[in-house]
Formats: structure tokens, sequence, C-alpha cells
């Protein structure tokens, strides 16, 4: 297929993931915060605009202190001019979802479509001051609605697998920052670093938030019954090889469709996602947690983006003959 | 005839379907028969299902300046325009012949002896004065001397009944894609329309487009060329079309940003590596094509592209340059060159024109300015025109005025009544203005698509048909020659 639509349904799928995971992780910071001390405020939304890597884009537009919960609600949610927005993510899907509509069926074309009139119809600054959730809930529906859609109407051909991999490939880096956010948030109540402590502070309803905001709150519970240990919650969303939002089980699944896009020809792109699938696959939460969780989970993210720009390289820019001697002597 | 007819009034206007004694047309006996059997409730009916198939498929065009980038349709009327076989020959012939004079013409312009303007047929001067006209072309060789391979001659009737070529359009003409949709969702939403008539077919439209572009393949490019429809993207107020012929033809729609040029070759980037181009069916316009040698702003072209095409290794449809023929001061000059270069008398008539930098024209023309059209001969789509029975004193003096600053860009031509056709208003029929733009394909031959886009100025007593200034279309039958058809489908007796 040409270059260009593959890239467009690569970018629509990571554009919808990233609204989605966004309104997540506002609507888990947001609610956190309802139950918790006045100080903790603007450190909390620091750590998430750091985890988000949008703490510079925010200073140099000069928003003010992140105490202030609207303006950084407003920020992440509708600020056209803040790339990492839900509202410009949502109006990038759809410019890349309308570039490919003789490609995908008019059903995901309406869902797509649909998202972004809606968020440009509703009187989102109301909505942000009295009750963002409604509003992030809408967001989160629309992803999944718009998921199911293309994975109903879709055949399984090359455009299904590039669109598959890149909600895959955001999901798998968007859930490393949902763990992130909270394991930040929470230095103060240091997770232990070995299952057999038990949390004697209240500290463990933030994880459950965390958890609900991933869809797999009930899913942990029956897994793991009562615990209230965030260790359990950690390996669950981290290395669980059966839960959809589960960093291992995107990156695996982003395996699949990579190594089916590839037809067995050498890829780069295979091998360093093959990588980072087994860093995780075969570990022990146990380890991870000896280590210094930030820097493994910054880690897999940089080794994520590398597979991104591998995918770009492998698919997106084939060169002419001649060029590639021209940039090579360059 | 049936309540959908009373009231009709045929004016002093060329009716398509009543003939001057108010009787039927014996061509149309047969649809106008079937259809007065209908209510108006059950019509009405119809252009709801008619609306539904054009609304679900996506069959629009948007506007260029409309800031929401709102989709239209090109509303269909149920009553389809009717041609009988002989007209059709006369059609046939006429464009045929004028549009194999315009290759012959820009051929021998662009890569030969340029005799029409060395015998004075045409004066050099206008020719290089034409907004199309593209130095840059010269050289660029095209396989069959086929520059217009898709050609979209508009044609009026006059009072008189007789067609007349309104306009050639040899840049990018579209709406080829309402004329097999517009028959498609007839045969939908009033299939007893079309009972025991000998329709042409349309639909062979896109082999018949994919052969003329594999026929003018460089000679490089081996037994099986690859074609591209190049599009300048999803903003563009045709793209509904692009996507429908790429789609048509099987073959890929690309933007410039797929097409990349190396050592004077078009490749095209796919998923799976890079892949050679031979021929690039382009809906640019020519200053878009190539930032290199046009515009330099241009993001919707190809660098390199216009290099690619003069070295003979890819060929751009239509041929770069063709817009001189597309002036409409150089449209009076048609005829003269049918003459020159193939020794025929024109079967089709111009419209009367006059050329304003002739002291005579201009002064006869100013004098006359309430009576007469004047149009800016760079333009199309219908922008800028000025109709002097319609138009205002201030219009009026506001032409006067550009026509003797500027003689060279305008043209005034005699007011044609343009036929009419009952059309569907509300519940009941009644007489709006039509054309009709038939489709021309050359390739090795030049051949005409039977029928056309034939177009409805949808506001009472409006002249102007364009889709862009709100008007409509009608699908647009050929009957069969009742001779050469043999046995009619459904048994009966042919002929």
């Amino acid at each position: 297929m040409l270059a260009r639509l593959a890239e467009n349904l690569f970018w629509a799928g990571r554009y919808v993931e990233r609204a989605e995971d966004t309104a997540r992780m506002v609507d888990v910071t947001y609610h956190t915060l309802l139950e918790s001390p006045f100080g903790e405020v603007g450190r909390t939304w620091d750590q998430l605009l750091d985890v988000l890597h949008l703490r510079s884009v925010w200073e140099e537009r000069g928003l003010g202190p992140t105490s202030d919960v609207q303006a950084v609600v407003r920020f992440l949610v509708l600020d056209q001019e803040n790339q990492g927005s839900i509202a410009a993510a949502t109006a990038r899907a759809r410019e890349n979802v309308r570039s490919v509509r003789e490609l995908v069926s008019s059903e995901l074309w309406e869902a797509v479509n649909g998202l972004h009139l809606e968020l440009r119809s509703r009187d989102l600054d109301r909505d942000v001051a009295e009750q963002p959730s409604e509003l992030l809930r809408l967001v989160r529906n629309a992803s999944m609605a718009i998921y199911g859609v293309a994975s109903e109407t879709m055949p399984r051909d090359a455009g299904w697998r590039f669109l598959a991999l890149g909600r895959l490939i955001e999901r798998a880096e968007m859930t490393c920052r949902l763990i992130d956010v909270r394991y930040g948030q929470l230095d103060a109540l240091r997770v232990p670093a070995r299952r057999d402590v038990v949390v004697e502070d209240g500290g463990f309803h933030h994880w459950i938030a965390v958890l609900k905001s991933a869809s797999a709150f009930e899913a942990y519970r029956r897994r793991y019954r009562a615990s209230s240990n965030p260790v359990d919650v950690i390996e669950f969303l981290l290395l669980a090889h059966d839960l959809p939002r589960s960093v291992v089980y995107c990156l695996t699944s982003s395996m699949h469709q990579l190594e089916a896009l590839s037809q067995g020809r050498p890829s780069r792109a295979v091998r360093l996602l093959g990588r980072t699938a087994s860093s995780l696959q075969y570990r022990d939460v146990a380890e991870l947690l000896d280590e210094d969780l930030h820097e493994f989970l910054e880690d897999v993210q940089q080794r994520i983006q590398q597979v991104a720009e591998a995918v770009a390289d492998e698919f997106f820019r084939h060169q002419p003959p001649g060029a590639m001697h021209a940039i090579a002597s360059s | 005839m049936g309540i959908l007819f009373d009231g009709y009034d045929q004016g002093p206007f060329f009716d398509e379907v009543f003939a001057a004694d108010g009787s039927v047309r014996p061509h149309y006996t047969g649809v106008i028969g079937r259809l007065s059997t209908f209510s108006p409730a059950e019509l009405q009916r119809r252009e709801q299902i008619r609306d539904r198939i054009f609304r679900t498929q996506g069959i629009t065009f948007t506007l260029a300046d409309d800031e929401e980038g709102l989709e239209r349709t090109f509303p269909m009327d149920l009553l389809p325009r009717v041609i009988p076989a002989d007209e059709w020959d006369v059609i046939e012939r006429g464009i045929v012949q004028r549009v194999t004079a315009l290759n012959r013409f820009l051929e021998d312009l662009y890569v030969g002896e340029q005799a029409a303007i060395h015998d004075r047929v045409v004066p050099r001067w206008l020719v290089h004065t034409a907004e199309g006209f593209r130095r840059e072309a010269f050289g660029i060789p095209v396989p069959h001397a086929a520059r217009c391979l898709v050609s979209g001659v508009d044609l009026v009737r006059d009072a008189d009944g007789t067609y007349r070529v309104l306009e050639d359009n040899l840049r990018n003409p579209s709406g080829v894609s309402y004329v097999l949709e517009n028959r498609a969702a007839m045969t939908r939403v009033l299939p007893i329309a079309f009972a025991a008539e000998r329709v042409r077919p349309v639909d062979h439209y896109g082999p018949m487009l994919l052969g003329a572009l594999r026929s003018v393949a460089p000679p490089a490019a081996g037994d099986r060329p690859t074609a591209v429809i190049l599009t300048p993207g999803v903003y563009n107020a045709a793209y509904f079309e692009h996507a429908f012929l790429a789609r048509q033809m099987g073959i890929e729609l690309v933007e410039g940003r797929d097409l990349v040029v190396e050592d004077h070759v078009v490749w095209m980037r796919s998923t799976s590596g890079i892949e050679r181009v031979d021929v690039i069916y382009r809906r640019i316009d020519d200053d878009f094509l190539d930032p290199v040698v046009f515009r330099p702003d241009s993001m919707l072209g190809v660098p390199g592209l216009l290099s690619a095409a003069r070295a003979g290794n890819v060929t751009i449809v239509n041929a770069v340059g063709n817009g001189v023929a597309d002036d409409k001061a150089f449209y009076a000059f048609v005829p003269d060159l049918i003459r020159f270069y193939l020794g025929e008398e024109p079967v089709l008539p111009n419209v009367t024109t006059y050329l304003l930098w002739e002291d005579e024209q201009r002064a006869e023309v100013l004098g006359r300015l309430d009576e007469l059209v004047v149009k800016p001969v760079g333009a199309s789509g219908g922008y800028g025109l000025v109709i002097g029975p319609q138009a205002s004193d201030a219009e009026l003096a506001a032409v006067r005025a550009a026509i003797e600053h500027d003689p060279r860009g305008y043209i005034a031509q005699e007011v044609v009544g343009l036929s009419r056709h009952p059309t569907m208003v509300g519940d009941a029929f009644s007489g709006r203005h039509v054309d009709l733009r038939p489709f021309a394909i050359s390739g090795e031959k030049v051949e005409v698509l039977p029928g056309g886009l034939t177009r409805v100025a949808l506001r009472e007593g409006s002249l102007v048909v364009n889709s862009s200034q709100g008007g409509g279309s009608k699908d647009t039958w050929v009957l069969e020659d009742a001779g050469a058809a043999g046995v009619a489908p459904g048994g009966g007796g042919g002929g």
C-alpha cells in the first residue's frame, strides 16, 4: 500500500489512543486530588505534566502555577495549541482518518468525525470548570467505540495492521506513563520493594484509581482478591500477559502485527520491539522494584519511540536507489 | 399526461421534451409516458431515496471558499435527459473532430513546427498571452499526440435546437463521476423509467480511461505500465471524483508527497519499497505541478516532475500547457483550426464570439453590452461572468471599464437562450435551462462516452449551470440507433 496512507493509519491509531489515555490520566489525577491536601495539588499536576513530557510546553506558554486546577485541565483537555491535548489529538486523528477515507469503512470515519464534532459543539470550558469527569468519560468511550468499529469493519490487511500497531504502541507507552505518574506522585508512600510488606496507610485508594482508569479494577479484584499491595497493581498493569492494557500485552500484540507486516524480511523494527517485549515478558516485579522503576519505565518508553522510528524508516520513508547514495555521501 | 405537467410553461425557449406545438418529442414518449403514471407524492418519495443514496455514498463536492469544508451533493433530477441516436451521431462526430484538431494544434505548438501560427490561422501574440500557455511545455512529448486525453466539451442548444460548443475544457474537466453515479442511482431509484428503452451504457468509462492512460505510457515502460491519479488531496472540491476514478480503474490515488523524482525518473513510495510510475493522470493545475518549474510555494506537486516528463520517462495527463486552448479568445479560432489541420468544415458551430481588441467588434459590443454576455478569458466555473440582459447599470459600467482597460482580457458572446428541460421543482415539473458536457478520451484514437453530464440551472431563469453556482444534474441517455440494435431486451422486435 501507499506509504503515506499506511502512515496516516498508524498515526490515526496513535492519536485516538493518545486522546483516550490522556483522558484516563487526567481523570484519575483529578479525582485523586479531590481527596488530597491542598499542598499536593500543584506538585501532582507537575508530575503529570512531567510524565506526559508536557512540562516545558506548559512553562513556555506561561500559563501560571500548576495549582490552578482548571488551567491545567484546560491545557490538557482542550488547548488546541498544546499538541498533546485531547482536543488536538482528536483533531489530528480525524485529519489522518480523513486522508484515508477511501481505505476505511464509512462507519469508522463517522465515529472519528463524530467525536471531533461532539468536542467542537460542547461548552468545553464549562465541562472543565464543573465536571470534567463526564467529558473525559465521553472521550474514553468514543475512543473505544472507534476502535470497536474499526475492528468489526476492516479487513485484516496491511491497513488494519498499521492502525492496530499505532494504537498498541501508543498504549504501551501511555500505560508506562500511567504507572509512572502514580508511582512518582506517591513517593511519600514508597511502594514496598517486597510483596509481603503490607501498606498500612490509606494510600491504596490511589492505586485503585489507577486500576479504574485502566478499566482494570474488576479484573484485578478477581485475580488478586482483596490484595491492597501496590506491588500487585504494578505487576498487573505492567506484566499481565492477558490484560489488554498491560504493557506486556501491548508489546506482544504489536509484535504480531509487525511480524505480519514485515513478511519475514529482516527488520530492525521487529528486532527492537522483540527485545523490548522480552525485557518485560520474563521479568519478576520484585526485580523491577529493586531497580529504579521510574528509570525502567522511562527506558521502555524510549525503546518504544525507537521502534516507532524504525517502523517509519522501514515502511514510510523509502527513497529511490540514487537518493540513498546522496544521503550517505552528504 | 398527468398532473405532474399541469401548467407546464415552455416559454420562448427550445424545450428538450416538448415540441413547439406542445406534443412530446418522439424520443421522450416512452420515459414521459412511464413517469406520468407517478403521483407527485410517489416521485418525492423517490427523491428521498435518491438523496439517501448520494449522501451515504459521499457523492459530494466542496466549495473552495467554504471554511467549514461542508460537503454538498449535486442533486440529480429524476427525469432523465434523452438524446436520440441521430442527434448523438452529430455530437459525437463534432467532438471527435474538435478534439482531434485541438490535439494536433497543441502537439504542433509544443513539439512541432507551429504551422497554424506560421500560416497566421491564429496570431502568435494571442497564443503567447494566453494565461494557460506554458513555455515550459516545449519539447515535452506525448505519445499519439493525445494531449487532451480527457476533455469535457461544453455544449448548449440555442433557440433552434442547434448544439453549439461553449467551452472546450482541456485542462482538468471534472464531472464524469456524476455521469456514472447518476446512472447507477437512476437504475435503483426509477428502474421502471428504463423499461424497453435501449440506453447506451456508460459504466465502461473506467476501462476506457485506463486503456488510454496506458496507451500514452513512454515507450520504455514496457507492457504493463503503472498509471496513477495525482490529487491535490482531500480538501480539493473534486476529491470525490479523484477517489472514484482511482477505484474504477484500480490504480493508486497519490498525492505529491507520495512521489519522488530521482535521475529524471518518477517513483511512488509504498510500504514495501518504491515503484516506478509511467503515467500520471494529474488533477492538479499546471501551476502547482512542479515547484522547480512553476510556483515554488506549491506543496501539492512533485519537484522535478517536468524534467522527468521532458526526458520521456513519464507522461503527464492532460499535457502541460493545454490551457492555452482553453483561453476564451482562443476559442474563437478553433473552427479555423479544424479547417486548417483537418481540411473539414466544423460539425458543431461555436457561439458567436466578439474579439474585443478588434476596434470594430469592440465598438459594436460596447454599444450593446446589455444584450451580450461578457466573460473573462482565463476564468472557468462561471466565475466573473456578466450576463448583459440581467446585469445592473453599475455592473455594465464596471464591465465596460474593464474591457476598455484590457480588451484582450475579455470576450463578448451573443446570449444563447439555452434549451430548457422539465425538472422536478417541488411537486411538479417546470422548465430549467440545461447544458451538456460529453467526455472525450484521446488515446490511440478519440472516443466519446455516450451522453455526458447534463447540468441544470436550478434557479428559475438562471443561465448558469456550474456546480459551484448552485446547479443540479440529470442522468443523460443516448438511445441506441433503432436500426443497429437488433432485438430489444425483453423479447420485443427491434427496429
